[in-house]
């Protein structure tokens, strides 16, 4: 891995405003950076990214059975009793993912180590499925990127084949966010795009605009009966708002399923050292109060650990420590309540003066792109930056 | 090749979602302005619209705009759905009488080429809470103004008339909003 002064596409701007890509700068700061990219080599993208993730995603399905039939660990998860029995019906009954992202340190030479997985409601997919591969033809196109290189991004192709594997045609499928978030609503228009594409018919509600029928029934903002419903909503979210009792009863199916619930809580990962410890891409974790556990695996966290929420976004609430001292602590603690995790800390390696997190996305049960943030602080945040990448020739 | 062969570079905020939503739904070109001088610009600048077009579909959309615009029965109800500020009277004279009927402020218009040729087609478009506007109906939301792109025809359907109707009271809209409550934070993504 290389990070790569290259030039930029001189009319780049020009294009994001015509395609509404209004976010590209953030907070008076640039999110879409691609004064440098990241270079891979194809050997290091297949054996440390793709392949890894994909096994990690089966590592992570055969977890959620193991939460599933243990209810000491249901109860780490933190949701409500009340829903559990939804939660496992949609994995009995097989219910499909869509996608996820995993969040990776990776330093180029070791192997990558799993930071956390958003398989609930990942953003940055507009700017991972869609921009990123336009740069890539624009710069290949110039000759700023030579033939024979490549990027690691069939993430709008996999997504439209998903679409088109687990609905049948001409199904109607709903997309909600909550209204007021550009970010959030061009992840959700990606997705409807790949999901018309696969021969879908795409309907927009804002979040809050879903009603509930005489019959039990969710309901879009012009009254229509929801089928499926893509929600950009955190699954611990709805079962704590007010419509959370008629979700397993109004006969809607959701995109990502009720059990992903499982997989994004950051509870996942002491289950999964648990189960497989060792494994070279996963950081030794623990739960907080696992007082014997942390003592036993001092050894593990000599270099420091993370304290992070089972719900967090956006680095929120999360405390780096090392020889016993706050290295650095996030300063949104909007998540301090929740229950606590540590991990190993895994330092993000530094490259032009910021650090790196890779961001590995899957659809189905299969990793298939990437995209890369950057910050300058330890902990990525809000104000990190997207940075393109490529696979050299 | 380990990456897609293509990828519909598709507008954000203008056209993913359509109102009916069928499949072979005709697309049509279409742009959003928040008033005749932006769209008066955009035409000198060349394109399928003039600045005729942008003075005809501007005077449409005021007129389908005081048909159709959702009607409230209070200020704050009104506000709650479209945002502080965003709301005022109704503009029809002797509409629903007694004179508290209240409807979200013109924001701009959506002008579109008209299929098969002819008067270019008009659409209001309206101020949502918490960001964005959306035609009378809903049915197509717009993240911003001065943009333009390809949009299902549909979007230009009109919407039923709501002037001189009872308007919504609370009771029509508080069988909503059932979700959303819990977000932490304005960006719920991760």
């Amino acid at each position: 891995m290389d990070r790569i002064t290259l030039p930029e596409r001189p009319d780049w701007r020009a294009k994001a405003a015509e395609l509404g890509f209004t976010f590209a700068d953030m907070h008076g700061e640039p999110y879409w950076d691609e004064t440098s990219a990241y270079a891979f080599s194809l050997e290091e993208i297949e054996g440390r990214v793709e392949d890894p993730c994909t096994e990690l995603h089966a590592m992570c399905r055969e977890a959620v059975g193991k939460v599933l039939a243990d209810e000491a660990l249901m109860e780490r998860m933190g949701l409500p009793r009340l829903r559990w029995e939804f939660i496992r019906d949609s994995w009995e009954a097989g219910e499909p993912e869509v996608y996820g992202r995993f969040d990776l340190a990776y330093d180029g030479k070791g192997p990558a180590k799993l930071l956390e997985y958003n398989a609930d409601t990942p953003t940055s997919l507009y700017e991972s499925a869609s921009f990123q591969w336009l740069w890539y033809e624009d710069q290949l196109a110039a000759r700023v990127l030579p033939e024979g290189s490549d990027q690691f991004n069939r993430l709008h192709e996999a997504l439209v084949e998903r679409f088109a594997e687990i609905f049948p045609a001409d199904t109607d499928l709903h997309f909600a966010a909550m209204s007021g978030a550009p970010e959030d609503y061009a992840t959700v228009e990606t997705m409807a795009w790949a999901a018309r594409e696969a021969g879908m018919g795409a309907h927009y509600t804002d979040l809050e605009k879903i009603g509930i029928s005489e019959d039990g029934q969710f309901t879009d903002a012009d009254d229509r009966v929801i089928g499926t419903l893509f929600k950009l909503y955190p699954w611990e979210d709805l079962f704590a708002d007010e419509f959370s009792a008629h979700l397993a009863s109004a006969q809607c199916r959701f995109i990502e399923p009720p059990w992903k619930a499982l997989v994004s809580n950051k509870a996942i990962l002491p289950v999964l050292w648990q189960m497989f410890p060792g494994h070279p891409n996963l950081l030794p974790s623990f739960f907080a109060d696992d007082t014997k556990g942390l003592a036993d695996a001092a050894h593990l966290m000599l270099a420091g650990h993370v304290t992070k929420p089972i719900f967090s976004r956006e680095g929120a609430s999360v405390t780096i420590t090392t020889q016993g001292r706050v290295l650095e602590r996030a300063t949104n603690r909007e998540y301090d309540r929740h229950p606590m995790i540590v991990q190993a800390y895994a330092p993000l390696p530094v490259m032009g003066g910021f650090r790196p997190v890779i961001g590995a996305w899957v659809v189905g049960e299969t990793c298939v792109g990437l995209g890369v943030r950057e910050d300058r602080a330890l902990i990525t945040q809000d104000l990190s930056r997207f940075k393109p990448h490529f696979i050299e020739g | 090749m380990k990456r897609s062969r293509a990828v519909s570079l598709g507008i954000l905020g203008a056209a993913a979602f359509g109102l009916a939503a069928c499949q072979q739904e005709e697309q049509t070109d279409a742009a959003a302005f928040p008033d005749i001088e932006s769209c008066t610009a955009a035409a000198a600048q060349g394109g399928w619209f003039t600045r005729e077009d942008c003075e005809t579909t501007f005077a449409d959309a005021q007129a389908v705009h005081a048909e159709t615009a959702p009607r409230y029965e209070s200020q704050e109800l009104c506000e709650q759905e479209h945002g502080a500020g965003n709301c005022g009277g109704d503009t029809v004279a002797g509409s629903g009488g007694g004179g508290s009927i209240f409807m979200p402020l013109l924001a701009g218009y959506l002008i579109g080429q008209a299929l098969g040729g002819g008067r270019a087609m008009a659409q209001p478009v309206v101020p949502k809470a918490g960001g964005g506007y959306a035609t009378p109906t809903g049915g197509t939301q717009l993240s911003r103004l001065n943009s333009t792109g390809k949009m299902g025809a549909t979007a230009f359907a009109k919407g039923p008339t709501t002037a001189g109707q009872p308007p919504m009271s609370r009771a029509a809209v508080a069988s909503r909003g059932g979700f959303g409550g819990s977000a932490a934070t304005r960006s719920v993504g991760s």
